[in-house]
């Protein structure tokens, strides 16, 4: 339960400055910061307007009761504390700014609900529309460990300037107990910050079962449904900071980038079915890397730092799935009757994160886009994707419309720790799943020596069976180049 | 080291030759040791006209032997040219050494030849400096040492690592004879990936009371040092504190004060656990973001999951680095055990998979700890299992009549609070061994024979049911059976009054109506229901007058130091139940251990020694007062230990 809220004070005073000089009737848009249940606080860092929907119509506006249908938010200087004026919200067009802001957040740093400019009257008319709005920023911006049951809604009012900070709980109904009010003050939030990285590789190897349950399964399931069972298991992951084992809740005492490391359980791989004989028809390699940015406040244990890159990863990977399935769909929008019937042998024209495994029966693969960190405030960043197609453009695009921040003029401060995932050489499923073909070693190939040797001698007859045969060997996670490029 | 200063050192209580037991035996010694330290022997069991099956031995003796002990020698017993026999026994040892250590370069390290007269049971000992060396040194400085338990486990502790591993592999289905090697090829993988850069050994102290002040410690796989031998690392000082985790001793995590010499035991010796783990975060500068590709299977293939729990348990002297500990004992350790697991299961690859475990046990006259892996699919008691143990005792040099090897006797090491183990053990809150401490009996210059192993004190008023005046034999039998129990050779609950009597009428001893009366019962009536409910016989001494009993002292004596049961006492009067005579050949006197059911009081171990409800009874006490009566009948019943394991 959050009892006390603090604004980032520098932040806070520019965002005033910003909705007093444009003099609107009325503005909502997305808080960006975090809630800590172990210090019942939230922390606000930044407030976000949520730009004009499609129709260029600005997302929130005053309706006054006697003049029923009077343009919307066009109203000049109608600032009257007319006590009968209550406020129109776009509730979709928030949650949908909400969805796509969360996906540029990092560990640490989450949609923590929505703030609105408006009269004292306004606002108290209104506590039905903002929070069934703040319940839609929450549902669209969720979090991934939902233990915080509950958003903040900030009211800045005109006249009298003042700022004021509600609690809303998510799980209740919308009643006048839905909305506490918490203590609210300014202060220094974004630069006590400090910084956690991790790099996280993983590499899954995901069987594809026969059975009617697996019949069409499409490959975004495949994977959203091994991302689901990954983040329990990266959830129990042990973790080193700065090269020393995360062992109790202490606050990290020093500055400057700490760096992560996540330390997973010896082959006990959850995500395959407890089974000891099962069919499969097919393999899904599911491998890359992924970085992670967290933010911690000082006050906070360095354990949280460490649940937020997991959340963080766990996250990144969703948000990624999300974006290439939200393209797919928009993709197949227009040519939708053309290809629903067609057969099997054309569904390269399906996108790829649609496919149906079960009836596809040649290699296909997809690239999930880049993750890229654009600094925001005070040393922070906050992160977006790049297709393979898309440049730096598209960024600068995201940073201004979601964002409402200035685009990075300079190219080099964007960090792109993530290269391009590589376009796979033709390999077939027995060579991914042998393990001596990804991890070299010179005690495996002596063991492939003296195996080959055996079986040269007990089966002279199929020589190219054993070639083909092959072990499959689900969390063998070293990568070739990994292994022989990787730094001590 | 000169040749003339050349010692033997048996660390080891037993180690005589009695009969002609086997032709062949290992001597087991340990690399932290000096050279020439005899800890134990195995005995050769795997064996033809023509030598030792030095396979078969190797793959038992791999399991066998915990990771920082050695075979260092061989002994055969024989009568022929010494000489010719200790030549041939270093020539075995040698050629087992190579096949356990999997090497082909000679054996360089000094082995033991020894020769044992099996009529009377001297042994000779030749040293062999190393192979190929055609000169055997006979060496006569032999030191037999007393407390083997504080030798080794005065600087010694013990390492334990745990992984369960899911092992999954794809084969293809019409080809069903491939999938061994799959599956080898799988295994090798994972032993591969113990030495994996990315693998990290986190080390960690495992009683409670240690784990609060000392940090786990993080040893990173690409810093494990692999090819220094053991005998080479230096090893490091308990005072010194290194700041370098690489180089923080085993010590670290061992508790200090270690001053009272019980505690130098196997038992009681510090556990170091160590977990491996993968790192996922390591450094690359090629880092690509995640990549989805589908491999359809061309043929119709199927996958196979099998499942091993590994369980290691290694020694090592605490000054030892840990990095070492771990490349040198641990890995290895797992590596061995993983390759065993591997033969074990590929027979049934295709079928059901064994449920194979390792379990850790402690030995009497062993002062090493060993290991034995169990498949768990097979009852205890079915044949197979029976004779695996069988097997086991002769290999070990056990005695045939008691379970010293059964899982209920394994080393319970999962626990992680080892410190009050003593008095609070779970299921039972009754009081056992309570002679233990208790004053001595007074007779002088007399030997002490005693029940062997625990036992538990029942007594009259137990669980709240009044028994008093007439329960006594009935408690006098629950002691005798919580004793079976507790050396495992049953796994019944002791019965209750009710089900004593219940089980005489089932033999049809009694009629009906003997159930939830309170009649008295007697030695004869135990015996039956130790034969109906453990299978167990008992020999019966009658005699006519307590005046008699301390005429069949020596026989009572024998008795516990064979069978080492508690005796019941039975007869005209009161039951009581003993657990040890104290007897003066020469002068005759005599004392009884009693344990006595008659008392009504709280189970406080002080009231009861205090009240002399257990305590040594001499036949006639200072006041001349007869502890057994003049003109009373006693019948004295001795369970016979069962020939099982």
């Amino acid at each position: 339960m959050v009892k006390a809220v603090v604004g980032d004070e520098t932040q806070l005073q520019l965002a005033e400055d910003r909705l007093s000089q444009f003099s609107l009737p009325a503005q909502v848009g997305l808080v960006i910061g975090k809630l800590s249940s172990t210090l019942e606080r939230g922390f606000v860092f930044d407030l976000v307007p949520t730009p004009q929907n499609d129709a260029g119509q600005p997302v929130c506006s005053v309706l006054e009761a006697s003049k029923s249908d009077s343009k919307k938010g066009s109203k000049p200087k109608s600032r009257t504390s007319d006590s009968s004026s209550s406020l129109v919200i776009d509730k979709d067009w928030v949650a949908e700014h909400a969805r796509q802001v969360s996906r540029m957040m990092v560990g640490g740093m989450k949609v923590v609900g929505i703030y609105v400019w408006a009269s004292e009257a306004a606002f108290k008319n209104s506590t039905m529309v903002l929070c069934q709005t703040v319940k839609g920023v929450a549902a669209a911006a969720s979090f991934c460990d939902d233990d915080m049951d509950e958003r903040l809604l900030i009211h800045i009012s005109y006249s009298p300037r003042r700022w004021t900070c509600r609690n809303c709980t998510l799980s209740s109904n919308i009643t006048s107990s839905s909305l506490q009010p918490c203590d609210f003050k300014m202060g220094r939030v974004l630069t006590s910050l400090q910084t956690f990285k991790c790099l996280y590789n993983f590499d899954l190897r995901l069987p594809i079962y026969q059975g009617k349950a697996s019949n069409s399964q499409m490959l975004s399931d495949v994977l959203c449904n091994a991302i689901s069972i990954y983040a329990k298991e990266l959830r129990g992951a042990k973790a080193m900071i700065d090269g020393n084992l995360v062992v109790n809740d202490e606050t990290c005492k020093t500055d400057g980038l700490h760096e992560v490391e996540l330390l997973l359980p010896f082959m006990k791989d959850t995500y395959i079915e407890a089974c000891s004989q099962k069919d499969v028809i097919g393999i899904v390699s599911f491998i890359g890397s992924v970085c992670s940015f967290s933010f911690l406040n000082s006050k906070e244990p360095i354990s949280q730092a460490i649940a937020d890159i997991k959340d963080d990863i766990i996250r990144s990977l969703q948000s990624r799935l999300d974006i290439i399935c939200d393209e797919a769909d928009g993709d197949l929008g227009p040519t939708d009757n053309g290809i629903t019937e067609e057969s099997n042998d054309l569904s390269s024209e399906k996108p790829v994160s649609e496919l149906v495994l079960h009836s596809l029966r040649k290699n296909c693969n997809l690239s999930f886009p880049r993750r890229v960190f654009v600094p925001w405030l005070a040393g922070t960043f906050i992160s977006d994707y790049l297709q393979s197609s898309e440049t730096l453009e598209v960024l600068k695009d995201h940073c201004v419309e979601l964002m409402s921040m200035e685009a990075p003029n300079d190219a080099s401060t964007i960090l792109e720790p993530e290269e391009e995932a590589l376009r796979v050489i033709t390999r077939s499923f027995w060579d991914v799943v042998v393990p001596c073909s990804s991890a070299p070693s010179s005690s495996q190939e002596k063991s492939k020596e003296i195996i080959s040797a055996e079986n040269s001698q007990k089966s002279i007859k199929s020589p190219k069976v054993n070639f083909i045969a092959a072990v499959f060997f689900l969390l063998l996670s070293v990568i070739v180049g990994y292994t022989l490029v990787r730094k001590s | 080291m000169e040749k003339n200063n050349r010692s033997i050192r048996v660390e080891c209580r037993k180690l005589l030759i009695t009969r002609n037991e086997s032709d062949l035996q290992w001597l087991i010694g340990s690399a932290f040791f000096p050279p020439l330290t005899i800890l134990s022997t195995f005995r050769c069991i795997h064996s033809d006209p023509s030598g030792p099956d030095f396979h078969r031995e190797s793959e038992e003796i791999r399991t066998l032997l915990l990771k920082g002990f050695d075979v260092i020698g061989a002994l055969i017993v024989g009568k022929s040219d010494t000489e010719k026999t200790a030549a041939r026994a270093i020539e075995a040892a040698w050629k087992l050494r190579k096949v356990l250590s999997g090497r082909t370069n000679s054996v360089n390290e000094e082995t033991i030849g020894a020769v044992a007269d099996p009529d009377t049971g001297d042994i000779r000992f030749f040293v062999s400096e190393a192979e190929g060396s055609t000169s055997l040194e006979l060496t006569n400085s032999v030191s037999y040492d007393e407390n083997p338990e504080k030798f080794v486990w005065e600087t010694g502790c013990l390492l334990r690592c745990e992984i369960p591993i899911k092992l999954p592999f794809c084969f293809p289905v019409n080809k069903p004879s491939e999938v061994e090697n799959i599956f080898l090829r799988a295994v090798e993988a994972v032993i591969a990936k113990f030495k994996d850069p990315n693998v990290v050994y986190m080390v960690e102290a495992s009683s409670k009371a240690s784990s609060d002040v000392v940090q786990p410690v993080i040893l990173r796989g690409e810093e494990l040092d692999f090819d220094t031998a053991l005998p080479n690392i230096e090893l490091l000082d308990k005072a010194v504190h290194n700041s370098d985790q690489k180089l923080l001793p085993c010590a670290h995590f061992c508790l200090k004060n270690k001053s009272t010499p019980e505690l130098f035991s196997a038992e009681n010796a510090d556990i170091i656990q160590i977990s491996v783990l993968l790192n996922r975060s390591e450094k690359s500068p090629k880092c690509k973001a995640p990549a989805v590709e589908y491999f359809p299977a061309m043929e119709e293939t199927r996958l196979l999951i099998v499942d091993f729990n590994l369980e290691v348990l290694c020694y090592a002297v605490q000054g030892i680095p840990l990095m070492h500990a771990v490349s040198k004992l641990v890995i290895p350790g797992l590596v061995d055990q993983l390759n065993s697991m591997k033969k074990m299961t590929l027979p049934n690859l295709l079928t059901q998979h064994p449920q194979l475990h390792p379990y850790h046990f402690i030995l009497p006259g062993i002062a090493h700890p060993i290991t034995v892996i169990y498949e768990l699919n097979y009852g205890e008691t079915e044949m197979k299992q029976v004779d695996i143990r069988r097997s086991l005792h002769l290999r070990l040099g056990l005695p045939f009549d008691r379970p010293l090897i059964r899982i209920a006797n394994a080393l319970d090491l999962s626990t992680k609070d080892r410190s009050s183990n003593s008095s609070t053990r779970k299921g039972s809150s009754l009081l056992r061994d309570v002679h233990i401490g208790i004053p001595g009996s007074g007779v002088s210059g007399g030997s002490v024979s005693l029940v062997q192993g625990s036992y538990e004190y029942y007594h009259y008023l137990q669980d709240g049911f009044d028994d008093s005046g007439w329960g006594c034999a009935y408690r006098s039998l629950q002691t005798i059976i919580s004793w079976f129990r507790l050396q495992h050779y049953s796994s019944i609950d002791v019965p209750s009054h009710r089900e004593i009597q219940q089980s005489l009428v089932d033999i049809g001893d009694k009629d009906p109506s003997f159930i939830g009366s309170r009649e008295w019962i007697g030695a004869i009536e135990l015996s039956f229901v130790l034969d109906k409910l453990l299978g167990v016989s008992c020999k019966v001494i009658n005699v006519r007058s307590g005046s008699e009993l301390p005429e069949k002292c020596r026989e009572l004596a024998m008795h516990f130091e064979n069978q080492g049961t508690p005796i019941m006492i039975g007869g005209g009067v009161l039951a009581y139940t003993l657990l040890g005579v104290d007897y003066n050949e020469a002068t005759g006197d005599t004392a009884f251990l009693i344990l006595d059911p008659h008392y009504t009081g709280t189970d406080d171990p002080k009231k009861i020694i205090n009240g002399g409800w257990c305590g040594w009874k001499k036949s006639i006490d200072s006041k001349g007062k007869s502890f057994f009566l003049h003109d009373k009948f006693y019948n004295l019943l001795l369970p016979q230990r069962p020939n099982m394991v």
